[in-house]
């Protein structure tokens, strides 16, 4: 493939890296360095939070922002297997799912007290073998009005623990989506999908540059819209990298496959592809079909065994949700669950076998996203702001963990992967003084 | 700056987005019935009903802004005098069949030969159009870097061959007579199809209409009101040359005591435009009511009158028959009204006109003389339209003022049109509907209504 480099302008802007919780993560390093020593001598601990009550002046938000800090710094102990139980924060208590305390060998109750101008953390820990409590300790930190009001605000991101905006730039309008792959030399390709073209990208440090860019050719039927969404898919067969492109205004989706030194077309698909797995160690096509010209998915999930790449018998389909949003959790290839959002903007999440898993507490998103089986990212559906929350959904829960703000109305959400760094790419139509522009933004997590 | 100002501001900003919009829903329109889905366009109803299934050339926004669905270009070339519009990939009429260049090209020649004022001002200018490809070249017979506006006429639209295909936002699918048209989303529109599934056009009080036609500051809650920008005027014209001035003064005389009856329904018209900009009031002395009545009922009387203005058929047939009066009444579809222009059946005929406010007096007095004084246009008419259109360039707003009242003149003089009424209206939109706008001629823009999401 001859190499165009060629610059790209983009604008990055990372976040701001100081935030004004010196205290409040002082307070919680005190707490994870006493059950550090605590544990020290043991070999791995099974240790979960079980109860979390507040008595002092921070709201639930924050409640949940100390508590996944010492989670987060309980996960770096080698020695420590924390098992996130966490649910809910409402009224002052955390909600845990205690179906799985059987597995644990030591569980946590945490308290935050208010004594006067200083915030307290109670801290007793419960050994189930011995059925009694082994350890109380109470650390004190003067947490200032600042510091609180801080704390109880919700656009907060976890700088060094959590999702945090890595990256921002400025591209065309219209992108509908992002993926990457990496090369034979291990370098990442990104591939930027427009309603008619694809722009290859490779990073270089922390630039993304042009590599090359192709045409899509879309023919009748075509449906125009006034919102354009896509979906893109690259997977390796048989040693061939192969690039599905569907969208909302045209009732097929391209096949391409990289042979001879260009992108040659295999016959088209009339659904469009969301992922390449396996399934009873046959490899299929998975997607869904947009309703033609608006931004919803039918009601039915399709299968395609893609073995081959022109043999594509054995083609069936599984009935779901219409769908504003769709995606999948897969891990090492094969099926986990399914995540929806469906018309009335609710999210459902349905197992592999496509039942759906309930009950779950009322849920509301517009677009999403699920990276592997870890993490699922799912924008807000208000108009009046627009906001990622960024659930984890390991051990088959939909935990909130993080939640981050985002200027503009958030276009597409699409699981990725930037500078070894996994996480969501995020497009963003923003509007100022009657002036569009499309942004890319990048929100990872650190220590993943 | 305190606080609460800087939170304002982006808050402001973030209203301004539907996030995922919502697609789906039915929004119920209340308009007069139509007669066909041929395009006519010549009252403010009918402009608003084949807005929704015909696609205009281009849009003319309040604002001036000039746009386009169907052309992804168009540009103007001086040197050339050509204006070339290239017409979208891929784009098709509502059944699926392509929208091309050469439905471009037949439906601009079809507007061009139609007996319109913007129709025959557009035809004085073009050569020729041309197809080549996607694209379609109108060549000017004169440098005209103003052509693109000219091209904005609502009635310029794009025609499909068969008669059951639509370029609009909507199609029809449904018609219950008398009662309901059901629209159904195009799913091919030019310019992206809308949120909205369906629209049900009602032609009755009830179901309760989310948008509707009416006189201004007439409903306060629960509704938006949109200023239309438009007015429709109706004229009695008599179309042949030998009645006689009692007759024709005893009709007038009716119908201004009709509208008295019914309350002063209809405002009062005493020029050929609007009072308050027309340089010349027309007095017309009316009938005692024993004198009109006497007159009327020695008369054969048979008054035809455009079906755009079937509303008025309930009220006036009531008050003919509570006086005894023998009118028949005889509507027509104006599609179908020239035609019917040399027979000598047709002497009386009620007609409206819709105008633009902003749209200057002297293009309004051309429009009646061109367009209403049908059979009657002779070299003289002509001549003072050619004055009208010399005057214009002379940046004298007094000579101009001179010769619309030298028209507005010989055109009363001659006695075949007669200013009766004027209707004011404003559009107004339940406020559960948001994101509608109105164009220049007052038609509403439904592409991006949709259902709030919060």
């Amino acid at each position: 493939m001859k190499k165009v480099i060629c610059p790209l302008l983009l604008l990055f802007l990372y976040q701001a890296a100081a935030f004004g919780q010196q205290n409040a993560e002082a307070l919680v390093a005190e707490s994870a360095a006493f059950l550090s020593t605590f544990f020290k001598n043991r070999y791995d601990i099974r240790v979960a939070v079980v109860r979390f009550e507040n008595d002092s002046e921070l709201s639930d938000t924050a409640m949940q922002k100390i508590y996944q800090m010492l989670v987060s710094r309980l996960e770096n102990e080698k020695n420590i297997h924390v098992s996130d139980l966490l649910l809910n924060f409402t009224a002052g208590q955390g909600e845990f799912n205690l179906s799985r305390v059987n597995d644990l060998q030591f569980l946590l109750n945490l308290k935050l007290i208010q004594n006067k101008s200083k915030t307290g953390l109670g801290l007793t820990v419960f050994s189930r073998l011995q059925d009694k409590i082994v350890a109380v300790k109470y650390f004190e930190k003067n947490l200032s009005p600042g510091e609180m009001e801080y704390l109880n605000t919700r656009d907060f991101a976890f700088s060094e623990l959590g999702f945090s905006k890595l990256l921002e730039f400025e591209s065309k309008k219209n992108l509908m989506d992002i993926r990457s792959i990496p090369e034979g030399d291990g370098q990442e390709q990104y591939f930027f999908y427009y309603p008619d073209e694809i722009v290859v990208y490779l990073a270089s440090e922390t630039r993304l540059e042009k590599f090359s860019q192709f045409k899509l050719e879309w023919t009748r039927p075509l449906y125009p819209v006034l919102h354009y969404e896509g979906r893109l898919l690259l997977f390796y067969l048989k040693q061939a990298l192969v690039l599905t492109a569907g969208n909302n205004f045209s009732p097929s989706a391209q096949v391409l496959t990289w042979r001879d030194g260009q992108w040659q077309e295999l016959p088209k698909i009339d659904f469009v592809p969301f992922q390449f797995l396996l399934l009873n160690q046959n490899p299929y096509l998975v997607g869904a079909r947009y309703e033609e010209g608006k931004n919803y998915f039918k009601d039915k999930i399709y299968f395609l065994p893609f073995a081959d790449l022109a043999d594509r018998s054995g083609a069936y389909e599984k009935k779901a949700y219409p769908a504003m949003a769709l995606d999948f959790s897969v891990q090492d290839g094969q099926l986990q669950a399914m995540h929806v959002i469906d018309r009335n903007y609710t999210y459902h999440l349905l197992t592999s076998e496509f039942e759906e898993k309930s009950p779950l507490p009322e849920k509301k998103g517009a677009s999403l996203a699920a990276s592997g089986g870890q993490w699922l990212a799912v924008s807000d559906y208000t108009r009046t702001s627009d906001q990622l929350f960024f659930y984890d959904i390991r051990d088959g829960g939909q935990k909130l963990v993080y939640t981050g703000k985002v200027s503009g109305e958030i276009q597409f959400l699409a699981a990725g992967v930037w500078q070894k760094t996994m996480g969501f790419w995020v497009g963003i139509r923003q509007r100022q003084d009657d002036q569009e522009r499309f942004v890319v933004q990048f929100w990872g997590k650190h220590d993943e | 700056m305190n606080k609460s100002k800087l939170l304002l501001i982006p808050l402001a900003l973030t209203l301004v987005f539907a996030i995922k919009p919502y697609y789906g829903g039915e929004i119920c329109i209340r308009l007069n019935e139509p007669t066909s889905f041929n395009l006519n366009t010549a009252n403010y109803s009918n402009l608003i009903f084949y807005s929704l299934i015909y696609e205009n050339f281009f849009y003319l926004k309040k604002d001036g802004e000039i746009s386009s669905n169907v052309f992804q270009d168009y540009r103007y070339d001086a040197g050339s005098r050509t204006l070339t519009l290239s017409v979208k990939d891929h784009l098709s009429f509502s059944n699926g069949k392509p929208l091309t260049a050469r439905n471009i090209q037949v439906s601009l020649k079809i507007f061009m030969d139609l007996d319109l004022f913007a129709a025959s001002k557009l035809s004085k200018i073009i050569k020729n159009v041309r197809v080549s490809n996607s694209q379609v070249l109108i060549e000017l017979l004169n440098d005209n870097p103003d052509i693109l506006s000219l091209l904005t006429a609502p009635e310029l639209v794009v025609l499909a061959e068969n008669e059951q295909s639509f370029s609009g936002l909507f199609y029809p699918q449904e018609w219950e007579k008398n009662n309901h048209l059901t629209l159904k989303a195009n799913p091919f529109y030019a310019g992206g199809r809308a949120y909205l599934d369906t629209v049900k056009v009602t032609f009755g009080e009830s179901p309760q209409p989310d948008l509707f036609l009416s006189s201004p500051k007439q409903f306060k809650e629960n509704f938006r009101e949109f200023d239309s920008g438009i007015y429709q005027n109706i004229y009695l014209c008599f179309l042949q040359s030998d009645i006689g001035q009692n007759t024709k003064i005893a009709l007038f005389t009716l119908l201004k005591r009709f509208n008295e009856a019914l309350g002063f329904k209809y405002r009062e018209l005493r020029t050929l435009t609007a009072d308050e900009e027309s340089p010349v009031s027309i007095q017309i002395k009316t009938l005692s009511p024993q004198k009109t009545f006497s007159i009327l009922k020695s008369s054969d009387i048979k008054l035809y009158i455009l079906a755009s203005l079937s509303d008025l058929e309930k009220d006036l047939d009531a008050y003919l028959k509570s006086n005894n009066l023998k009118i028949e009444m005889q509507f027509i579809d104006d599609s179908q009204f020239m035609g019917f222009l040399n027979s000598a059946d047709i002497k009386y005929v009620l007609i409206d006109k819709i105008f633009q406010k902003k749209t200057p007096v002297e293009e309004k007095i051309s429009r009646i003389l061109k367009e209403s004084s049908f059979n009657r246009f002779n070299a003289r008419y002509l001549r003072m339209l050619g004055e009208l259109d010399e005057v214009k360039f002379s940046n004298s707003q007094e000579l101009v003022i001179e010769q619309i009242a030298r028209i507005s003149e010989a055109i009363v003089n001659d006695g075949f049109i007669f200013p009766l009424f004027q209707k004011n209206y404003s559009l107004y939109i339940r406020k559960a509907w948001p994101a509608m706008e109105i164009d220049f001629y007052g038609r509403p823009l439904l592409q991006k209504t949709g259902k709030n999401n919060d």
